[in-house]
């Protein structure tokens, strides 16, 4: 495993150049150019404020920073999953005639999800300047879950991207997922709103550990507890080593079967 | 003098598993599950091909249409996995299997030379060494800042071509793709064959034009229906080749 990562390490300027230019295309000809992509979750973010702030009237402490630093954690999620997931079968042309390893496209695929978070982030920055809160000390820790984000994501798109080869409907079924999934995590609303029985099934999702976690950390400066956070370990290394070994299995089968 | 060999193949197999359903979605394959029949042929595409090429050589490879050639240049640039044999190469190998690989429209002439560098594996620093000769071959010094889709198809592929043969492989393998190009452009990548023959570099060349075959090749390997069926002097194998698809259009003919 250690000599695939270090081949993936010397590849290391191809999946940052995949992803920058994924970026640079996203953008491509705007008047605005790149200042467009950082003006874009500004508006958005803004706008989903002033809708659910009117509409929810929740009770939760500083609610819109709340909601805007979920709805980017989520946002991270399911762009990189989707792109990570139709990352193979997009590529297909570069596979079929370039020898390459295939992790690259689903690695470049998660960096462009989490660039773009981190531009959002710039944006959500404006906003703690707006409301005139500081963060707590806690927000150091922040960076290591953003990691622990970025794995989980290159797990779960390492899986989808082979089962996209094979099944080419995956890609609904996940859209479907992640609609769910939305409702179920604790972005506009509190895991606590919930009664205890129904609050352990949500919290087997590990994308609310860490949105949760993430409010903790950013906004009310407590941490997490030990069980949650050896949860969302063992369930992001088992995912990512799942996604490995999934990978390598059908690996070399991948260019004929695209 | 030069008889190092730099590509050796050995007993080299390929099977394609050709569906004749072939679930393309989950719920077929959930709903087939369900069948007794699984309706799946075995196409073996190269039955224990071997051969060997010598550094600083051009072989040529003919067949008719399905004849493997091309899985077989696949098989040696990596992109496929023989299920037997073995194939043992010495030096860089870069594929030409088509016009530009991984070429985008909307990315300028640099930033795609860049990136197709990094496909090829060579760090930015090197292929940013290189960016000025391969835009120099190609003759287009005035467009490096010109986003592709711009581009005239005279102008794509040359840019394809220089950025594959500019990048130094040692062995190159080049895939029928040449026919596109005009006469001068392909007087000109001949020219530069020569030249890179003469530095000890190997080519592998794919062709449906004999001539050119003749005309260029030390060595020619025919395929048919995924064997060998001679290898040697390109005159002698290409006359044979002619002789032999004359035959069996007549034969099919009565």
């Amino acid at each position: 495993m250690t000599s695939i990562l270090t081949e993936i390490w010397q590849k290391r300027s191809l999946v940052f150049a995949l992803a920058l230019n994924d970026i640079k295309l996203r953008y491509k000809n705007s008047f605005l150019g790149f200042f467009w992509s950082f003006l874009e979750p500004l508006l958005i973010l803004t706008v989903l404020l002033f809708v659910f702030t009117h509409v929810m009237k929740s009770t939760i402490e500083s609610y819109p920073l709340y909601l805007l630093l979920g709805l980017i954690i989520w946002y991270m999620f399911t762009r990189s999953t989707t792109m990570g997931l139709s990352s193979l079968t997009d590529n297909a042309h570069i596979i079929q005639k370039i020898h390459l390893r295939k992790e690259i496209f689903v690695l470049s695929s998660c960096l462009t999800g989490f660039i773009m978070m981190l531009i959002e982030f710039s944006a959500f920055g404006i906003f703690l300047v707006a409301f005139s809160f500081v963060p707590p000390s806690t927000i150091f820790l922040f960076p290591l879950l953003l990691i622990e984000l970025f794995v989980l994501s290159v797990g779960i798109s390492l899986v989808l991207s082979i089962a996209n080869v094979y099944f080419r409907d995956i890609k609904f079924i996940w859209q479907v997922i992640l609609q769910a999934g939305f409702f179920l995590t604790p972005i506009i609303y509190s895991l606590d709103m919930f009664p205890s029985d129904i609050k352990v099934i949500l919290e087997l999702n590990p994308i609310s550990h860490l949105i949760t976690t993430s409010h903790n950390l950013v906004l009310y400066g407590s941490l997490p507890s030990i069980n949650s956070v050896l949860y969302v370990m063992i369930i992001t290394g088992s995912i990512f080593l799942l996604g490995y070994m999934v990978f390598r299995k059908k690996e070399s089968k991948i260019g004929e079967e695209l | 003098m030069n008889n190092e060999i730099v590509l050796e193949i050995k007993n080299v197999s390929k099977v394609f598993k050709i569906h004749h359903e072939k679930n393309n979605t989950f719920f077929e394959f959930i709903t087939s599950s369900f069948k007794r029949s699984k309706k799946t042929e075995q196409l073996g595409v190269l039955k224990d091909v071997s051969f060997s090429v010598e550094k600083g050589k051009m072989l040529g490879i003919i067949g008719s249409n399905g004849s493997g050639k091309t899985t077989l240049l696949k098989i040696i640039a990596k992109i496929l996995v023989p299920d037997s044999g073995q194939v043992s190469i010495t030096g860089k190998v870069i594929p030409f299997l088509e016009l530009g690989t991984g070429f985008n429209g909307e990315l300028t002439a640099r930033d795609n030379v860049i990136l197709y560098g990094l496909f090829l594996g060579f760090s930015k620093k090197e292929i940013s060494n290189k960016l000025e000769k391969i835009i120099k071959f190609a003759e287009l010094e005035n467009f490096v800042d010109t986003k592709l889709k711009n581009f005239s198809t005279g102008m794509y592929a040359r840019l394809a071509f220089s950025t594959a043969i500019e990048v130094d492989p040692d062995i190159l393998l080049v895939d029928e793709v040449l026919s596109v190009g005009d006469e001068s452009f392909q007087q000109k990548s001949f020219k530069k064959f020569s030249e890179f023959q003469a530095k000890g570099k190997t080519i592998i060349f794919v062709s449906h034009n004999l001539a050119q075959v003749k005309e260029l090749c030390d060595e020619v390997m025919w395929i048919d229906n995924g064997h060998v069926k001679s290898f040697g002097d390109p005159t002698k194998i290409v006359d044979e080749f002619i002789e032999f698809s004359t035959k069996t259009n007549t034969s099919n003919e009565v």
